[in-house]
């Protein structure tokens, strides 16, 4: 509760700051305020609680963890950002503060305890996302973004609501438990249950952008600035999974009989579209955002395989997703800014001049494409054995060709970057973006060496 | 009892003529009126705030952008395309499907047990006030920052950027 409070009133006060002026104070202040909102976070872990607020919310640990991952995330990408708004236009104070709001929306989604915080939480992220996802008011891509952003995310939220409304019919409770126990208590539920969770499902799916529901993906992902996809990427992408596990454990688990052939499917799907699609992209963006609908299809087998362990996994996997991502994106931005392009052939001969560049770049596409060793590796390989556990086993082995598939379109970055020289100026690296790239690529290596650092924690 | 018939009948029948008017202006005209007698059926069941709500929001808001909308578009006879044959042999086709579902649904239908509200005074303003302040007072409060990101948001896509130097 701490944490959201802070960062709200991190958000009105970065206002503050930019209404008298204060330009050179706005990232300090919001770093600060981050760290701030993250020790906080951090220093209600183990305590046990019972939810507050006549049950609105609980911040057990799977809620301090997730909410950790995600401020520390968002402290990477606004390390990124040093510069970044005041090239696009000079309302710079409010890009911050819209960011912050996300973020309280999403430390919302990750500790609610009654639908009703799930709704206004994900509708407070999509709403400051909607308006990220357009600030390059001249740029027609941008433009386009917002506003499928928007449309997509306006018509999903409507499902989203509708199936709260159905389970509320059904249940007579939008509390966590309340269905739980319903849900328990009534041998034959009625059919409003049913149809409510599958228009549950269907509306968070359109949130983290798993296949059949992901065809907004690539346009918004490509049309948005770039520090805004990373953050769309990596921190909204953690949070909506940190609700959708956090409903179907403390809500559906008992209905799961029910559920899980359609997220099998959905899951299956999103693997097969995400990684054949990301083969044919010429642009780097365009492949990353490809990818991360194949990652929401891997992220799902925590759903599948849903136990007391499934947090776990959904967390490790998340963070070695999200820092792998901050430094694709990180070096994706530098070299937008640079050569006007992102194409795979702009990567050509950058080992020679770049090698620090070029480097954490292999780091984090090694990672993403699951090489032992890196962080992915441990992320799929928790999952994967976790889904074999519950004998879904021909999932496992599609998703084990599917991420073979995938270490195609990773290698093209690596192969451009060592194997095709081409004369080329190098590229500025700021100090900023060092520190993030060093921290990201040695995170990965370390976790990815040793797993347990992170892997018992919830 | 009898209130009710007459509401309900001039609902039907205003309703029927949102259909039936010609002129469009006309139709949301007998659109809003058609509303209003909705919310004198919430005010029957009891329904203060749904009702306020109703009139407030449809009648005022969503008609007014209903009759804008129209005004700009400008819609009068020569503008409206004609239908081809086909497309009228479609909507015939259409609406006897829907109307035999309608049938067989009311078909189904049968007198459920009727429904004794346990606190007659549940749809009451007051009563919403004590839920919203009590038990949803976290979302309530919540709800502020939404509405803030949603406003500064406007703000920062409408504002006019200053020429680029």
């Amino acid at each position: 509760m701490n944490a959201l409070i802070t960062i709200s009133l991190l958000a009105l006060f970065i206002l503050y700051l930019g209404l008298f002026k204060a330009y050179k104070a706005l990232l300090p202040v919001t770093l600060l305020g981050l760290a701030g909102a993250f020790a906080l976070a951090v220093s209600e872990w183990n305590s046990f609680p019972t939810p507050i607020f006549s049950n609105m919310m609980l911040f057990d640990n799977f809620a301090i963890a997730f909410s950790g991952i995600t401020i520390f995330t968002t402290f990477l990408v606004l390390l990124l950002s040093k510069g970044y708004f005041e090239r696009i236009s000079s309302n710079v104070a409010e890009y911050y503060a819209l960011i912050l709001f996300a973020l309280a929306g999403i430390v919302l989604m990750v500790s609610y305890h009654n639908l009703s915080m799930l709704f206004i939480g994900i509708e407070i992220m999509s709403v400051s996302l909607y308006i990220l996802a357009g600030i390059k008011k001249r740029d027609f891509s941008s433009n386009e973004a917002a506003l499928k952003y928007f449309l997509m995310g306006a018509f999903s939220t409507g499902f989203l609501l509708f199936g709260v409304a159905l389970l509320y019919g059904a249940s007579g409770s939008f509390d966590l438990e309340g269905i739980r126990n319903y849900i328990v208590s009534t041998p034959k539920p009625s059919a409003l249950l049913y149809t409510g969770i599958i228009l549950i499902l269907i509306g968070l799916c359109f949130k983290v952008g798993a296949a059949p529901f992901h065809f907004w993906t690539p346009d918004v992902y490509e049309g948005s600035p770039s520090l805004i996809t990373a953050f769309m990427s990596t921190v909204v992408k953690t949070a909506g999974f940190a609700a959708f596990l956090r409903i179907m454990l403390n809500c559906f688990a008992p209905k799961q009989e029910f559920w899980i052939p359609v997220l099998v499917t959905i899951a299956a799907l999103s693997l097969l579209i995400g990684n054949v699609t990301a083969v044919y992209q010429q642009h780097f963006k365009r492949m990353l955002a490809y990818s991360s609908i194949s990652h929401a299809g891997y992220m799902l087998f925590c759903v599948i395989a849903l136990d007391g362990s499934s947090d776990n996994a959904l967390f490790v996997y998340a963070a070695s997703y999200s820092v792998a991502s901050i430094i694709a994106f990180g070096v994706l931005i530098i070299l937008q800014r640079q050569t006007g392009n992102d194409s795979f052939d702009s990567f050509n001969g950058l080992s020679k001049k770049n090698p620090f560049l070029a480097f954490t770049l292999t780091i984090a596409m090694l990672s993403l494409a699951g090489i032992p060793l890196t962080a992915g590796f441990v992320g799929k390989f928790m999952m994967f054995t976790r889904t074999l556990a519950t004998y879904h086993t021909y999932l496992v082995v599609f998703a084990v060709v599917n991420a073979v598939i995938a270490i195609f379109y990773y290698f093209r970055v690596i192969v451009a970057m060592y194997f095709k020289p081409e004369e080329r100026t190098e590229l500025i690296v700021p100090a900023y973006y060092k520190i993030v790239l060093a921290f990201s690529a040695v995170a990965t290596i370390l976790m990815g060496i040793y797993p347990h650092f992170i892997a018992g924690l919830i | 009892m009898n209130l009710f018939y007459l509401i309900a009948f001039l609902s039907v029948f205003f309703s029927l003529l949102v259909i039936f008017s010609k002129n469009p202006v006309y139709s949301v005209l007998y659109l809003i009126i058609t509303f209003f007698t909705f919310t004198i059926h919430y005010v029957l069941l009891n329904a203060q705030f749904l009702a306020i709500v109703n009139f407030i929001v449809y009648m005022g808001a969503i008609m007014v952008l209903f009759l804008f909308v129209l005004m700009l578009l400008n819609l009068n006879k020569d503008s409206e395309p004609l239908k081809s044959n086909i497309v009228k042999i479609a909507g015939v086709v259409a609406g006897m499907c829907l109307l035999v579902t309608l049938a067989g649904s009311v078909k189904a239908l049968n007198v459920s047990d009727p429904l004794v509200l346990k606190n007659p005074d549940i749809g009451l303003v007051q009563n919403l006030g004590k839920v919203l302040f009590k038990d949803f007072l976290l979302p309530f409060e919540v709800s502020s920052i939404l509405l803030l990101a949603a406003m500064v948001g406007a703000v920062l896509l409408a504002k006019k950027d200053p020429k680029k130097v």
